[in-house]
């Protein structure tokens, strides 16, 4: 069973249609880079599959469960724990400002799991050090980089525990000196087999840390493959000319 | 100097009298604005057209005419006026209240308004229930946004309380101006200025307080905590 399977999802904002048709799978432990123009409705794709935006149809399923079927979606009852195994790092951190680097991790599970005490401290802790801030605890992310920032983030979405992770250009709002501390936090992700779909402009990134790269053009999956495939041996012109252009 | 001795115990009553409705009418009117921009974004339509003429209403009619209008006006009010009948300052603090509360409510909504949607967004995706978002992520930063408004809001309650001596509640002015007409001297109206000058001195360093308790480190500014 794939971990996320999408069906023919379609997403309009007005007459715009930002989403057509779009199918794919995704299986444990992959690591799927999504690149393309920006535009092309990556951001929709990935916001659709947690319910920051709802689709106009096609079906969602998540670990088998369905999220959507064509176009509708289960109630909240049910989409509630189906979300809750999902995580989002966005672009812009959205970190809480006005809680410390600590807070920001436990607000969630104090709140949604009702966890408290050392093993909520423990777990905190060893997160931080896992992104590399142990020392940062007690900062406030307005004191923080913005590199320093999106591993808090990244900290923060694993608290909840999730077995899927999506990414929506975790590193396109940094400098560029400061994206190669958050890809390699990304690339040991990726190493422990967790299971992450990632929109990226990071062309290294896709060729190293994922194991499948889909491109995405007008609301389209145009191709989808290996690295290996995409960058050496694109199939589509649209590719070619889109990958000429960023590399 | 004697003489600004001997009048300043009055004047001190009617301070009694400001500082009286202030302390009820803030702590009041502060949940009450919050609880109407709440309703003002309600989905629920009609509850949001309510609130909406509400702080139209207050807001779009001078203070002095509701205060009036729930003094003298209700009274008459077929059937029901006898049961509206208050008291000057019980009277004085519903109708402050009110007003304040329409008040506020602008100011909150545009707090929310200056509230980034990836701080709902992340909240969301994190698990967390609309009431735990708006409670623990959404108010605190509000609250911070906001209190440079409520202090200057709140140092205009102060001076709108002089208000009250026009339905006969004996506060600060209401004194000066008596001893004014009577002693014809223009030093009562000093001391009335100088007594509004120190509470909202109090006032203003208060809030001064609050703003640096509230503020949170950041590169926009903000000590830190
Ligand atoms: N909330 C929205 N309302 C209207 N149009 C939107 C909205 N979000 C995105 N769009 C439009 O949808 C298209 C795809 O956007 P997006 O998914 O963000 O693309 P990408 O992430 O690939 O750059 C763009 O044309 C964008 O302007
Ligand atoms: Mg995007």
């Amino acid at each position: 069973m794939s971990v996320i399977e999408v069906e023919g999802l379609q997403k309009s904002f007005g007459r715009l249609q930002v989403l057509k048709d779009i199918s794919f799978q995704v299986e444990q432990g992959d690591c799927v880079a999504i690149i393309g123009p920006s535009g092309s409705g990556k951001s929709t794709l990935l916001r659709c599959l947690i319910e920051l935006e709802t689709a106009d149809g096609g079906s969602i399923r998540i670990h088998g469960q369905l999220l959507v079927e064509r176009g509708i979606y289960a109630p909240a009852a049910k989409t509630r724990p189906i979300i809750a195994r999902m995580g989002m790092v966005f672009q812009q951190f959205n970190l809480y400002p006005h809680l410390n680097v600590v807070d920001n991790l436990e607000l969630a599970p104090k709140l949604v799991k009702g966890l408290r005490g050392a093993e909520l401290r423990g777990r905190s802790l060893e997160l931080l050090h896992k992104v590399g801030l142990a020392e940062k605890a007690s900062s406030f992310p307005g004191q923080l980089s913005g590199g320093q920032q999106q591993r808090v983030a990244i900290a923060r979405a694993l608290m909840m525990e999730p077995e899927i992770l999506l990414f929506d250009e975790p590193t396109s709002a940094l400098d560029p000196e400061l994206t190669g501390e958050v890809l390699s936090v990304m690339k040991e992700l990726a190493r422990e087999r967790m299971t992450m779909v990632v929109v990226t402009h990071e062309m290294g990134f896709a060729r190293d840390a994922a194991n499948r790269v889909l491109f995405m053009h007008d609301g389209c999956i145009l191709e989808e493959g290996s690295p290996e495939r995409i960058f050496s041996n694109p199939q589509r012109e649209r590719t070619r000319v889109f990958l000429q252009s960023v590399l | 100097m004697e003489y600004i001795l001997q009048i300043t115990p009055a004047l001190l009553r009617g301070a009694g009298v400001t500082l009286g409705l202030f302390a009820v009418v803030l702590p009041l009117s502060l949940p009450l604005g919050f609880l109407t921009t709440l309703l003002q974004r309600c989905r629920f339509r009609p509850l949001a057209w309510l609130a909406n003429g509400y702080v139209f209403v207050m807001r779009g009619t001078p203070l002095m005419l509701q205060l009036f209008f729930f003094y003298f006006g209700l009274p008459f009010v077929p059937w029901i006026g006898k049961y509206l009948t208050m008291a000057a300052f019980p009277c004085a603090c519903v109708s402050f209240t009110l007003n304040y509360a329409a008040y506020f409510a602008e100011i909150f909504r545009g707090g929310l308004l200056s509230i980034d949607k990836g701080q709902y967004e992340a909240s969301k995706v994190l698990g967390l229930s609309r009431a735990q978002t708006m409670l623990r992520v959404i108010v605190p930063q509000m609250i911070r946004v906001t209190l440079p408004s409520i202090g200057n809001e709140a140092i205009t309650l102060v001076k709108d309380t002089a208000l009250v001596t026009a339905i006969a509640l004996p506060e600060i002015l209401h004194y000066a101006k008596g001893a004014v007409t009577r002693d014809f001297t223009t030093a009562p109206f000093v001391v009335a200025a100088v007594i509004y000058l120190l509470i909202n001195l109090v006032v203003a360093l208060a809030f001064q307080q609050m703003e640096r308790r509230f503020a949170y480190a950041g590169r926009e500014g903000g000590g830190l905590r």
